[in-house]
């Protein structure tokens, strides 16, 4: 009886761990999945940008770089919003307060969604923080940045640029 | 001192801790920021009867990222030391004449970090009228893929040159050696572990020639394992971090070391951090108790001079004994940059007190007081 | 005089003792986090790393206190210090 027990818990470990090991990244030419989450006020999802070219970006409070990368994804917002850009960025910290107090050090002027429990950087195999991701107006990934470097802006304006069509 | 009410200025708080050296998940970029901190720090100890030695230090601390991929870290310390030491065991009567001294130390740390890797190089100095050491360094720490595991691997040698301002005659000097390896690995979201192992040998002068009679080894070597562990409670936001070590030596002492430190934030500008350290040794093989010579007396074992011993020594800090620290320190973060820090700690050594056997018989209890004031700016 | 000069047996069985209790321990509960969990451990007090001046101050004090000093990493000199 006990025996049974025991391998029944260790079936169930092996289940568990199955399950919670890593998920499959998605790579460039992937179909972004939906992402639905509440937002600064109400839910804000992916699939209501569709036809546009979103940056999308994971960051969280704690993240260093991810300060610098904010002035950038407003800046290029501002450059690109007539040519369809957005930006979608999807904050992870586990507790809200410390996200609203970086929003009010930084500011965003952007698509702010929140994902305390990070379910959607699971889904995309998010590597390292932050990490953005380039979808085409189709809702494919047509490039994946991780980390941020003020030496990559450029490279990655570029492809802003490319993915736009802008000539 | 009073906090102003700005709670934008807590994020950031946080935010910019991110740029303090030693955040080992990162290893492949420089830190953000630089760093200059000064301390002011005071010692002083006794035992029943005697005031011992006061030192009072002020330091320095530069941190100097000079590009993402090469940092720059270096102290400077200023010892003033005073006071007067038992010449053998705890002997007031035997104490060392009333003495004064300075040490000046520096060290110099340059990393190059990479995608996966950090290299350093480190230098360091330390200067006493009769006493100079020079030491060389090189770490490497090699982080896992997904940056949870780290290796550590260092290697270090230092070479000493010993005076003595009771015998002008006395140039002597030691070389050790040191390898150290290890690995930090992130157990859970809130746990950090770290296990190290380190190996040393040196050779050449090691007796003191402030004790008498002092005569030892003319090699030593060590084996240290340490066991580190932080875990996060995020319910209240606080850290704990333990650690325990083991040490063995060539003289024949055995140490343990344990610590922990509960870091407490109070509010998003000011932390408390109580700790607790113990210790305890046995006393190396050729220590010898308080007890003298019937006819020659202090500080001199029976037999001394018809049968002398290969080694010999009366140092109190190869007795056997155990020790415990406590302590309480503040950390004030005034805003992103300013951050300003008090620690106080009491220090205990008796025989009594050692773990797992009895202490050397016949010795003083040691007392010591630990405090720093310390500001630091980032930049 | 016997083999004082080289490790005993027992120093090397401790400290394979402690590098076992650590794997023991680390295993108990390993679930290593992804990289967007690593709020709490990027926290200055999580880290192995403390306030370097503290640490230097403490060192040298306890090495010219107590017997053993060391462990934690490589690179410090001596001291004549009494």
């Amino acid at each position: 009886m006990k025996m049974a027990r025991m391998f029944k818990l260790f079936g169930a470990g092996l289940l568990v761990a199955v399950l919670s090991s890593p998920a499959l990244a998605l790579d460039a030419g992937a179909r972004a999945p939906d992402i639905r989450l509440p937002g600064l006020k109400d839910l804000v999802s992916l699939e209501s940008l569709k036809g546009r070219v979103v940056y999308l970006d994971f960051w969280a409070s704690w993240c260093g770089p991810c300060r610098h990368s904010f002035p950038f994804m407003n800046q290029m917002l501002e450059k690109y919003r007539s040519n369809g850009l957005e930006v979608f960025a999807i904050n992870v910290d586990e507790k809200r307060s410390d996200a609203d107090r970086f929003l009010q050090e930084v500011p965003a002027r952007f698509t702010l969604a929140f994902d305390s429990k990070g379910e959607t950087a699971k889904l995309f195999g998010v590597k390292s923080m932050p990490s953005s991701y380039i979808l085409g107006r189709d809702g494919q990934i047509i490039e994946i940045h991780r980390g941020f470097r003020d030496e990559d802006r450029q490279s990655i304006e570029a492809q802003i640029v490319r993915a736009l069509g802008v000539h | 001192m009073a906090a102003t009410k700005k709670p934008t200025k807590y994020g950031s708080i946080a935010a910019a801790a991110l740029a303090l050296p030693g955040v080992v998940l990162h290893a492949e970029n420089a830190p953000e920021s630089g760093e200059v901190a000064l301390k002011y720090l005071h010692y002083n100890d006794s035992q029943p009867g005697l005031d011992r030695i006061t030192v009072s230090s002020p330091s320095i601390y530069l941190l100097l990222p000079i590009s993402p991929r090469w940092s720059l870290e270096g102290t400077a310390v200023s010892d003033a030391v005073s006071g007067a030491t038992p010449r053998y065991h705890t002997a007031i009567s035997g104490a060392s004449r009333h003495m004064s001294d300075e040490r000046h130390a520096v060290d110099v740390k340059v990393t190059r970090y990479q995608e996966r890797a950090s290299f350093s190089l480190g230098v360091s100095r330390s200067d006493e009228h009769d006493y100079t050491s020079n030491a060389l360094s090189f770490a490497v720490t090699i982080a896992s893929d997904d940056n949870n595991r780290t290796w550590n691997l260092g290697v270090g040698t230092s070479s000493d040159s010993i005076g003595s301002t009771n015998d002008a005659n006395l140039h002597e000097s030691r070389k050790t050696t040191e390898v150290m390896v290890g690995v930090t690995q992130a157990v859970t979201a809130n746990d950090l572990v770290q296990g190290n192992v380190t190996v040393s040998n040196g050779s050449g002068y090691y007796s003191d020639p402030y004790k008498e009679p002092d005569v030892r080894p003319n090699k030593r070597g060590h084996v240290i394992g340490l066991l580190r562990w932080n875990h996060h409670f995020s319910e209240l936001g606080a850290s704990l971090r333990t650690s325990y070590r083991y040490y063995h030596d060539t003289f024949g002492i055995s140490a343990h070391t344990i610590s922990t430190e509960w870091v407490q934030p109070i509010t998003p500008r000011l932390s408390v951090t109580p700790s607790l350290r113990l210790y305890s040794q046995s006393a190396a093989t050729f220590y010898f108790d308080p007890i003298y010579d019937k006819n020659v007396g202090a500080p001199y074992p029976p037999n001394y001079f018809s049968n002398p011993p290969t080694y010999i020594s009366p140092d109190q800090r190869l007795s056997a004994f155990g020790a415990v620290t406590g302590g309480i320190k503040f950390v004030l973060q005034a805003d992103a940059n300013w951050r300003a820090d008090l620690k106080v700690e009491h220090y205990v050594q008796q025989s009594n007190w050692r773990i797992g056997g009895s202490g050397s018989v016949g010795l003083d209890n040691f007392y010591a007081n630990f405090i720093q004031l310390g500001l630091s700016r980032r930049f | 005089m016997n083999a004082t000069y080289s490790f005993s047996t027992k120093a090397r069985m401790r400290v394979a003792a402690s590098a076992l209790a650590a794997l023991v321990l680390a295993g108990c509960a390993y679930n290593p986090p992804k990289p967007w969990e690593k709020g709490n451990l990027s926290k200055p007090e999580m880290t192995m790393a403390g306030d370097p001046l503290d640490q230097r101050f403490v060192e040298h004090i306890y090495s010219s206190k107590e017997n053993a000093s060391g462990g934690a990493g490589v690179g410090g000199g001596g001291c004549g210090c009494n």
